[in-house]
């Protein structure tokens, strides 16, 4: 009990900072050690060309943790804010029609109903089942997964609980997201709806950050992991006014006020052992710093494989942290604007700038973007998801002038042909900027400035594990109690002292602070 | 060549023979599960002749423009093709052959889109939801009425699995 922190977390990630907030109340001396020179992680805010600021990580954010909301509510109080777009989604296509998609569920019908009328009659029943089986998802994502094969009293008790929780769902209402949850996106949306831009929009949601196309399985479930905390509406697509980045200071005070210290540019090395338990950590510039225990909010190849001398992990246990997949498929570009793009199919500015742009006209372009990726090259057409931030938000642009925020798919992590260099970043821009001009003419003459981030870039700037904004793929089989590996889904490690706090755990990806939130609590319960 | 000769050269090779299929076309290089019963069996061809039975995949029931019988021969000259890459004198060893379709396999034997299993056996559609929910135990709403085949669990391959199962619950109704 020598050590001057309790805990230290590695990595000023949002997750890492929600779970160092957790800690600090329950009166934890914390220090949070974080690589770079800014607090966040992915959810950074970045000037990415004179005047014109970008999130160049995650640019929407998910439903938070019932924790963190509650944390930040002084804060919603003095000016922190989060601007939910409506329409929520635009999704142009090259035969002049177009599908908007928007909180209220009549305007969403109308705009379906100029293409399909039978799918504008079945928007409500689908909205249910998808607000349905997302908030499945959600009633078991603010707690570590159940302990499924433990035969003790508490763990058999905590599992009949979230049983009882799914069984208020209602049986059949159960077994019907049951059966979906493990079907491709293309599967469940055929089996409600005709009209390709549709499909395509929504298919999307189900391929978004993962290295599949939407004829794989388990697609579907990844569509309903985006749709939760939307309440029944369409995926919402939530930004924080002035930048993720805002977010994630805003986090930074909370550690902070509860006594927590946070130290920037400390990289951390190695994590440090005593008799097999973690003691603390080394930085870079061979300080260490001795603690009670270390929670990593780095993804666990990065956790267990760069961090840990070897001999201190069981081989099948690294082994099948060594087997966890990565693939990232996602790269980032962001440009500066002179004016805002003008779509072909619905010209001039209006409400539809101020969702997501979707660039994904039917499932069978996202098959074909993958068909690319699978193969090691980059999508001829890509998926995209554009935002048009300083439209809601004039900080983030020049005064007359707007920040384009686009993510894009399929870049695979892995080439078969050449490398990410810089020539190979270029192709890339160029291909994205070639595509959406197809649909808004005047986009590419509007081009001050641009930045583009393949996956090689993110895994740098962020140490995403081959670029994967997920900290490994939202899967099947990478999900729930097998999250990140079959047997350690609850936040605590074969190493006695180490915890993990990142996206790599249960529930998984985008800015939603659960895995911090569910691992402090799990901390704290030992 | 007693046993199954599998052109299936890699992995990439299965994947981009289903590329094709995907999107509605027969596999360009289509992968192949190959058996020669007269090898072992010599009532199944006239002494020191031959049998080969292959099972080609993939081969989409939602042919583009459809099945028919100029596609069903482009099809059968496909899968010649492709073996005679790997068995240079197999083109010409044929006397004659025989194509059946997904489509053929539809009329002939009553499978449904040609589904070798009566339906496809995807995890939304196996166990208890095979062939739906609540009916997977080989009853029907229909009092009396009763399933057996591969449609229900445990699904496709001569396994007499589906039947035994659907017998027992029938008896045990009485």
């Amino acid at each position: 009990m020598s050590s001057a922190y309790d805990t230290i977390v590695i990595g000023a990630g949002h997750n890492g900072l929600a779970a160092a907030a957790q800690l600090a109340k329950a009166g934890q001396r914390v220090l949070v050690l974080e690589g770079r020179d800014v607090v966040g992680g992915a959810a950074d805010t970045q000037e990415f060309y004179p005047g014109f600021k970008a999130d160049i990580g995650a640019h929407r954010i998910g439903r938070l943790h019932p924790t963190v909301t509650r944390d930040l509510k002084p804060l919603m109080k003095r000016g922190l804010e989060f601007v939910d777009s409506d329409p929520s989604v635009f999704a142009p296509t090259l035969e002049g029609h177009h599908l908007t998609l928007w909180r209220d569920p009549e305007q969403t019908i109308d705009s379906i109903g100029q293409l399909s009328k039978s799918d504008a009659a079945r928007w409500n029943d689908f909205s249910a089942l998808v607000a349905k089986a997302a908030g499945l998802l959600e009633s078991v994502y603010d707690q570590a997964p159940p302990r499924v094969t433990s035969k003790k009293i508490r763990d058999s008790w905590e599992l009949l609980r979230v049983a009882g929780r799914l069984r208020r769902f209602g049986k059949r209402e159960m077994m019907e997201v049951l059966r979906i949850m493990p079907m491709t996106a293309v599967e469940l949306l055929d089996e409600w709806f005709e009209t390709d831009v549709l499909k395509g929009a929504l298919g999307s949601m189900g391929i978004t950050g993962m290295f599949q196309g939407p004829m794989a399985a388990g697609t579907a479930y990844m569509f309903l992991h985006q749709h939760v905390g939307s309440n029944g509406g369409p995926r919402a697509t939530r930004r924080v006014r002035g930048g993720m980045g805002a977010l994630s200071s805003g986090l930074a005070d909370i550690v902070r006020k509860r006594g927590a210290e946070i130290r920037t540019n400390a990289w951390v090395e190695r994590i440090l052992l005593k008799e097999g338990r973690a003691a603390g950590a080394q930085l870079v510039d061979g300080t260490e710093i001795e603690a009670e225990r270390v929670v990593s909010n780095l993804d666990p190849k990065r956790t267990f494989i760069d961090l840990l001398d070897p001999i201190a992990l069981d081989p099948n246990f690294a082994r099948a942290v060594r087997n966890i997949r990565f693939r990232g498929a996602v790269a980032r570009v962001n440009l500066a604007l002179g004016e805002l793009p003008s779509f072909a199919c619905l010209p001039g500015d209006g409400p539809h700038l101020r969702g997501v742009i979707c660039i994904s006209p039917s499932l069978k372009y996202l098959e074909r973007a993958f068909d690319h990726a699978k193969y090691g090259d980059f999508s001829e057409e890509p998926f995209l998801e554009a935002l048009i931030p300083s439209l809601s938000d004039p900080g983030m642009a020049p005064e007359g002038k707007h920040a384009m925020s686009i993510l894009v798919q399929y870049a695979p992590y892995h080439l078969r042909e050449g490398i990410w260099d810089d020539a190979k970043r270029e192709a890339l821009g160029d291909k994205v900027v070639e595509t959406l001009t197809q649909y808004a003419p005047n986009l590419e003459s509007a081009i001050i400035g641009r930045q583009v981030l393949t996956p090689l870039d993110l895994e740098a700037v962020f140490g995403l594990t081959e670029g994967n904004i997920y900290h490994g793929e939202m899967t099947l089989d990478q999900l729930f109690f097998l999250r990140p590996v079959p047997g350690w889904s609850r936040y605590s490690t074969p190493i006695p002292g180490l915890f993990l706090c990142g996206a790599g755990t249960h529930p998984g990806g985008g800015v939603t602070a659960a895995p911090g939130c569910n691992a402090a609590r799990c901390i704290l319960a030992e | 060549m007693r046993g199954a000769i599998s052109i299936s050269p890699s992995i990439e090779y299965l994947e981009r023979a289903y590329d094709d299929a995907k999107y509605g076309e027969f596999s360009r290089h289509p992968y192949m599960d190959i058996i020669i019963p007269s090898m072992i069996d010599p009532g199944m061809a006239p002494p020191g002749k031959h049998v080969m039975s292959i099972f080609v995949q993939y081969a989409p029931f939602e042919l583009n423009g459809g099945w028919n019988d100029e596609r069903r021969e482009a099809f059968g000259d496909t899968v010649v093709d492709t073996l005679t890459r790997f068995a240079p004198n197999l083109k010409d060893a044929i006397i004659d052959r025989l194509v059946v379709t997904p489509f053929d396999m539809q009329e002939e034997y009553g499978l449904t889109q040609g589904n070798i299993f009566q339906g496809e056996l995807a995890l939304h559609q196996l166990f208890f939801m095979r062939p739906a929910y609540r009916w997977a135990d080989y009853r029907t709403p229909l009092k009396g009425y009763y399933q057996c085949g591969s449609g229900t669990h445990p699904g496709g391959g001569i396994t007499g699995s589906s039947g035994r199962l659907a017998a027992l619950n029938i008896l045990r109704d009485g």
